[in-house]
């Protein structure tokens, strides 16, 4: 019995769904009087519909063209949704060879006593923005959003172009409904991949089709005839079909690199074409195979070649720098100031590595193009590393969109050094940090590539504190702090241009109860040692003093106070951007007539796996307390399973950092 | 790898070329004086601003920057404005190194064209054409060449010493020059302290200042349009987008402004006209009708700008705004003075300066378009109400923080006038927090908390929180108790109390470990809702007087509930001080062996101050930030 209300419910719930409309314009009561999404409460607009076409459509003289249709229907609960009733349709605008974008049967739905009304967007209200030389987009926004109101438009872009964009198929909101349907031919072959935690229902079919190609003839006679003949050429369209229903939101969480990462959605890349009579044309099929188009391609193959432009200066360098190794930092520093980064992204030279070296500004593939092809022929064997940034996020498969930026890697023994020309702070090994991502593709001139490991080296502060208590619940002391690896790297991006003075209020202004004097840094901008930085400090606001004891924090001014993971529960790996290792030791001196009353309990916690490890130790002799504290986190990116623990973690050492000395007077 | 790599670095920095004093555009004529402190010198900015009639003027001008670190990039960045009735003639940049040697000449077609994103419009129609350099070495010189047109002499360009921090002035000099059938209206702001010459005779007006040092930035500055010296201009025939117009004060621009972009765009439809009368007919009370009004605006409309043309200035009509349920602050604010008005209610759109760090008053003088945002004045029963007509959730009247306390220019049917805006005084923006603690003798903490605000903390609570989904709110909320770690929230409620004027949080929690622990006592921080943590940092040797903008009043009260298992050790004492600044109090009333009554009063005056109380300021924070950590000492 419970079986037969079981499937009757399932049968009512699908009959629902089935009585849906989704035609353009035809909007259902019940769509405009519901007044949350039933799933999410939470939800301020939700995706009723989403539809997405994709098709090649032939042009005579033209060729295959891709049109892009979309039907967007969103149902808009409160104020905070109204943002979905403006829409942004970017697209590539060159001079020539432009995409085009129409937009039409955009409206709002609400109701008004009872009856359905609509309000038409109107054509003046679409606006097109030239944003740049090569990019447009269409805006607009709908008439009359109120709390619980439709708005619906269908668009088509129409691109000479054979690459399709990814599908989407979840947004910041929920989506009720969603359905595409992506037709090739049999002339183009993508590889296809999804990403997300979704399960996505796909259905392949096969469709035949013909295209009808008008030839037009004249005959040569006395009589100029012009004959018509039409030509058919049947061909087998590969499609596609995905439908889903009832997609939650993608939901933004803290330490999250690049949320695209975790987003559902269906990728495209096209690998071959097989046109009638003609070879197999390959494009992408393995990462071997996209490293190898890559380095074949004239712009990054190409231009390691060249290498007159630069003779003259490494013949300087040389003479200057006999010792190999020597030779191998003074021309990455060269690069570094010879050519500036000019903010352009890619993995191919922009504008050529000769005029950028020429002009002094280049794109990254520009710069560091160039040092690979300096150290090749200064004899360094030296290669370059193709990467995909956080902010282009971690390849789907293998393509050449993958990859998106390329450094240089020096293979040494069984060790690679990598190099990053464009930015000032970074050393060998010490990348910036957009490229901490997935791992890089080193490409050697035979042809072979391998994977390298991006991340190398953990960040690594060291800080030491003498100090000494007076009775009166003053503090006065001397601290030392080391910063080495990435953490010499983030001290000089925040540091290294400004001056002491400033630096003093602002590390005054973090540790807010500290007064700070006769400050000095040592390395502040030699690269190859630690950034080292020395303070002297005062402070009346570090201990408690009660009657006749004195109270503090074994760590004083440098003790975890707060746990940054407050979420109950998290649904994204933890992202620490790189391994971690910070050591604090604490000696204190404390003020005579006093003796020590009570000191935390040593401590020691360690997360799975060796995954990190937090060490804390107080001893007391005689009139001096040493506190030796040590983090350190292991890998750079934590899965998700290891939230509570993590979080734990935190927890327990914040509560060790807690804990107090007590001193009291005899 | 032991040599010192220093030298490498050093070696490729100084790239020596030739060398030429001379040269008038070489570093070495820069005096001593005015490198400190400074990201950028302006050795040379000249500008000749020329009136040609009423409908064209001409800005012909030369800058010389030379940029000496990073930090003063930004300074060479050329980003030129420009539009339909605002074209850009000519414009040249040459770049030279430290010796004054050319390094490259940019031309027109070198920089790049784009659209003028403002980040909120939807639509705007101007664009600029933009080159930012990228420098190979520090320092280098860039010297530009700008010929702009422009038909809106509404909008003269003014003089302004400096365009920032950490910049020295070596020449500034500007010129305007006007036909002489034209008045021109000035007013000079900080000429004092520094050497400004001027020189004004028929038809031309000219300012010069040399040798400026560079302005270091410091915490709780006013803003910079106090310290440094600016003129502003304004000619009594302009034009506006194509308007002309003839105004001699705020009076006649007033009513030029009224007559020429507001009449006759207020028309409404019938239906929506009755509507209104419909809604307001059961009160005869003037400001409950506006309230009326004013609620139906906020559930009907949202902002969206667009700007074109002279719809940069004239609001859109009324009946668009009444079809299409959205506009820009002008056509909300004259959409709603249109619906106030068919019920007989006087509203008029007012043109001010809306920010909350700088609260900008327009020009009493200098009549001229002034102002980026447009609220509305009623006067009613010899009162100024102001509204905001953009936002949906703010309540009627409320203004705090965005464009309180300033002049600004009323524009009604009879001419301009220039009111001030509502004042909000300490106790108008004000936080209460009231509730209870219960510490058990684990030390985990178990709180009940309201919190209401008003004023300019209703704003910023709005702000935070109003809107948020319970996930979004969980995590806000931890961070304003950041103080307390291991929270666990059992309730998390907001409401924006619009009758009231109040923001009101309701709140409940148990945290874990709230307390910290010595081997035999217990410590808790019995302030733990509300902390002050941050002190202003300390300047050695203060240059600036400092601001604080707005005053405001915390009242917290708490019942502490104190683990039975556990002996009193050690309670506070009563804490008040009182000064320029404000006042503090911070008490533990005792009621019984295990209860509290926890109170603490802090009052912040806003206020200029002189730089030389700046230390005492700190002082008064930093003894406020020692009595919230008081702590309280159980025994076990």
């Amino acid at each position: 019995m419970q079986k037969i209300i079981f499937t009757l419910i399932l049968f009512i719930l699908s009959q629902l769904v089935i009585s849906q409309n989704y035609k353009v314009g035809k909007i259902s009561k019940s769509e405009l009087t519901e007044k949350v999404y039933p799933l999410d409460s939470s939800a301020n607009a939700a995706f009723l519909y989403s539809k997405r076409n994709t098709y090649f459509k032939y042009v005579q003289n033209e060729g295959f063209k891709v049109i892009t249709e979309i039907q967007e229907r969103i149902k808009i609960y409160n104020h905070e949704g109204y943002k979905w009733a403006t829409k942004e349709i970017s697209y590539y605008n060159p001079s020539m060879n432009a995409e085009r974008v129409t937009i039409s049967n955009a409206k709002t739905y609400s109701l008004k006593d009872g009856k359905i009304e609509s309000y038409k967007l109107k054509k003046n209200d679409i606006f097109d923005v030239k944003e740049n030389k090569y990019w447009s987009t269409k805006k607009f926004t709908m008439p009359n959003i109120t709390d619980g109101c439709v708005v619906e438009w269908t668009y088509r872009i129409t691109s000479p172009y054979t690459s399709i964009d990814a599908v989407q198929l979840q947004y910041e909101i929920p989506v009720k409904k969603i359905s595409c349907k992506i037709e090739i031919p049999e002339y183009y072959v993508y590889s296809i991949k999804e990403t997300g935690y979704l399960p996505i229902n796909i259905q392949k079919l096969q469709k035949n089709k013909t295209i009808v190609i008008k030839d037009k003839t004249r005959s040569g006679g006395k009589v100029v005839k012009t004959y018509y003949s039409t030509n058919n050429i049947n061909y087998i369209s590969n499609t596609t079909v995905i439908e889903n229903t009832n997609v939650p939101a993608l939901l933004k969480e803290p330490y999250v690199n690049n949320i695209d990462n975790y987003k559902s959605a269906i990728h495209y890349e096209l690998a071959t074409t097989k046109w009638p009579n003609k070879p197999l044309k390959n494009y992408t099929k393995s990462w071997e195979d996209v490293a190898k188009t890559i380095s074949k391609n004239s712009e990054f193959g190409g231009e390691l070649k060249k290498t007159s432009y630069f003779k003259e200066d490494l013949d300087k360098l040389r003479a200057k720098f006999p010792n190999k190794n020597e030779l191998m930092l003074a021309i990455f520093e060269f690069v570094k100031h010879k050519v500036k980064w000019n903010n352009t992204y890619g993995k191919y030279s922009y504008n050529g590595v000769r005029t950028a070296y020429k002009k002094g500004e280049g794109s990254v593939a520009d710069i560091n193009l160039i040092l690979v092809a300096i150290f090749r022929e200064a004899g360094i064997h030296a290669n370059p590393i193709i990467l995909s940034t956080r902010s282009h996020g971690i390849p789907i498969f293998p393509t050449l969109k993958g990859f998106n930026y390329v450094i240089a890697g020096v293979e040494v023994e069984n060790n690679v050094l990598l190099f990053d020309a464009t930015e000032e702070n970074s050393i060998p090994n010490i990348l910036p940090i957009r490229d901490l991502n997935w791992k890089g593709r080193i490409i050697r001139d035979n042809g072979s590539s391998t994977w390298v490991n991006l991340i190398t080296q953990p960040a690594k502060l060291n800080t030491t504190v003498q100090v000494k208590i007076n009775e009166n619940g003053e503090v006065e002391g001397l601290e030392r702090a080391q910063y080495m690896n990435y953490e010499a790297y983030y001290f000089r991006n925040t540091y290294g241009k400004v001056k002491d003075e400033d630096i003093i209020s602002k590390m005054e202004e973090e540790n807010s109860n500290i007064e700070i004097s006769d400050f000095k840094i040592i390395n502040k901008n030699n690269l190859y040692k630690p950034a080292t930085i020395m303070y002297k400090f005062d402070s009346d606001e570090l201990l408690d003093v009660v009657d006749d004891k004195i109270y503090f924090k074994p760590l004083l001014f440098m003790a975890e106070t707060k746990n940054p993971f407050k979420l109950e529960t998290r649904d994204y790996p933890i992202d620490f951007g790189m391994p971690n290792n910070n050591k604090k030791v604490v000696s204190i001196t404390i003020p005579k007539g006093y003796a020590v009353e009570s000191i935390p309990e040593s401590f020691a916690i360690g997360l799975p796996n060796n995954l990190g490890v937090y060490k804390f130790s107080v001893t007391a002799t005689g009139n001096k307390i040493s506190v030796i504290s040590l983090f350190k986190i292991n890998t750079p990116i934590i899965p998700t399973a290891y939230y509570p623990q993590i979080k734990e973690f935190y927890k327990q050492m914040i509560a060790k950092n807690l804990e107090q000395i007590v001193l009291k007077k005899v | 790898m032991k040599r010192n790599k220093y030298s490498i670095v050093l070696l490729l920095l100084i790239t020596i070329s030739s060398y030429s004093q001379n040269n008038i555009f070489s570093v070495l004529n820069i005096p001593e004086n005015l490198r400190k402190n400074a990201n950028s010198i302006v050795q040379k900015d000249e500008s000749l601003v020329t009136m040609d009639s009423q409908t064209s003027y001409t800005l012909k001008s030369q800058q010389i920057v030379t940029v000496l670190n990073k930090l003063g990039d930004d300074n060479a960045l050329i980003a030129l404005y420009y539009d339909k009735s605002r074209q850009i003639k000519n414009v040249v940049v040459y770049i030279y190194d430290a010796f004054g040697n050319e390094i490259k000449k940019i031309k027109r077609k070198d920089f790049k064209d784009v659209s003028a994103y403002d980040g909120f419009s939807l639509y705007n129609d101007g664009r600029y054409l933009y080159y930012k350099y990228i420098p190979l070495s520090y320092p280098y010189t860039i010297h530009s060449i700008i010929e702009i047109k422009s038909e809106n002499t509404a909008g003269i360009p003014s003089w302004r010493a400096i365009d920032g921090y950490n910049q020295s002035v070596q020449l500034s000099k500007f010129t305007f020059r006007y036909p002489l059938d034209v008045k021109l209206n000035k007013k000079e702001y900080n000429f004092n302290g520094f050497d400004v010459k001027s020189n004004a005779i028929n038809g031309e007006i000219s300012y010069e200042v040399k040798n400026i040092p560079a302005i270091k930035k410091e915490p709780y500055a006013p803003s910079f349009r106090k310290i440094i010296p600016y003129v502003r201009l304004s000619v009594n025939k302009f034009n506006l987008e194509g308007v002309k117009g003839i105004a001699n004060n705020w009076k006649e621009f007033g009513k030029w402004y009224y007559d020429n972009l507001i009449q006759g765009t207020q028309a409404l439809p019938v239906a929506t006209k009755e509507k209104i009368k419909n809604l307001t007919s059961g009160t005869n009370d003037t400001i409950e009708k506006a309230k009326i009004i004013y609620n139906y605006v906020q559930n009907k409309v949202r902002y969206i700008s667009v700007q074109v043309g002279i719809g940069g200035y004239k609001p859109m009509l009324s009946s668009d705004v009444d079809r299409l349920g959205y506009g820009d602050c002008k056509a909300l604010t004259n959409y709603t003075s249109a619906l106030l008005n068919v019920v007989g209610i006087k509203a008029y759109p007012t043109l001010i300066y809306a920010g909350e760090e700088e609260k900008r008053s327009i020009d009493a003088q200098v009549a001229s378009p002034q102002g980026n945002h447009m609220i509305l004045n009623l006067p009613i029963n010899n009162k100024n109400i102001w509204l905001e007509c953009t936002s949906q959730k703010v309540p009627f009247g409320e203004i705090a923080s965005f464009t309180d306390d300033r002049d600004a220019l009323v524009l009604t049917p009879n001419g301009g006038e220039v009111k001030h805006t509502r004042v909000y005084t300490a106790e108008d923006n004000m936080q209460q927090t009231n509730g209870n603690m219960i510490i058990d003798d684990k030390g985990n903490l178990k709180a009940q908390l309201t919190i209401k605000s008003t004023g300019t903390q209703y704003d910023y609570h709005l702000g935070k929180y109003d809107g948020e989904t319970p996930k979004e709110l969980d995590v806000s909320l931890k961070k304003y108790f950041s103080n307390i770690n291991n929270i666990h929230l059992s309730k998390a409620e907001v409401a924006n109390k619009k009758k009231e004027a109040i923001y009101k949080e309701d709140i409940a929690f148990e945290a874990s470990d709230y307390a910290s622990f010595t081997d035999s006592q217990m410590l808790i921080k019995i302030n733990a809702f509300n902390r002050r943590s941050t002190v202003p940092k300390r300047i050695r040797n203060r240059k600036l007087p400092f601001e604080i903008t707005n005053g405001y009043k915390d009242v917290d009260s708490i019942n502490v509930q104190l683990p039975k298992a556990l002996k009193v050790n050690y309670i506070p004492e009563k804490v008040e001080l009182k000064n320029k600044f404000g006042e503090y109090v911070m008490e533990l009333k005792k009621i019984d062996e295990t209860h509290y009554l926890y109170v603490r009063k802090l009052k912040i005056l806003g206020g200029l101050f002189p730089k030389e109380m700046y230390d005492s300021y700190r002082k008064f924070i930093k003894q406020i930030r020692k009595y919230d950590n008081t702590k309280i000492i159980l025994t076990k």
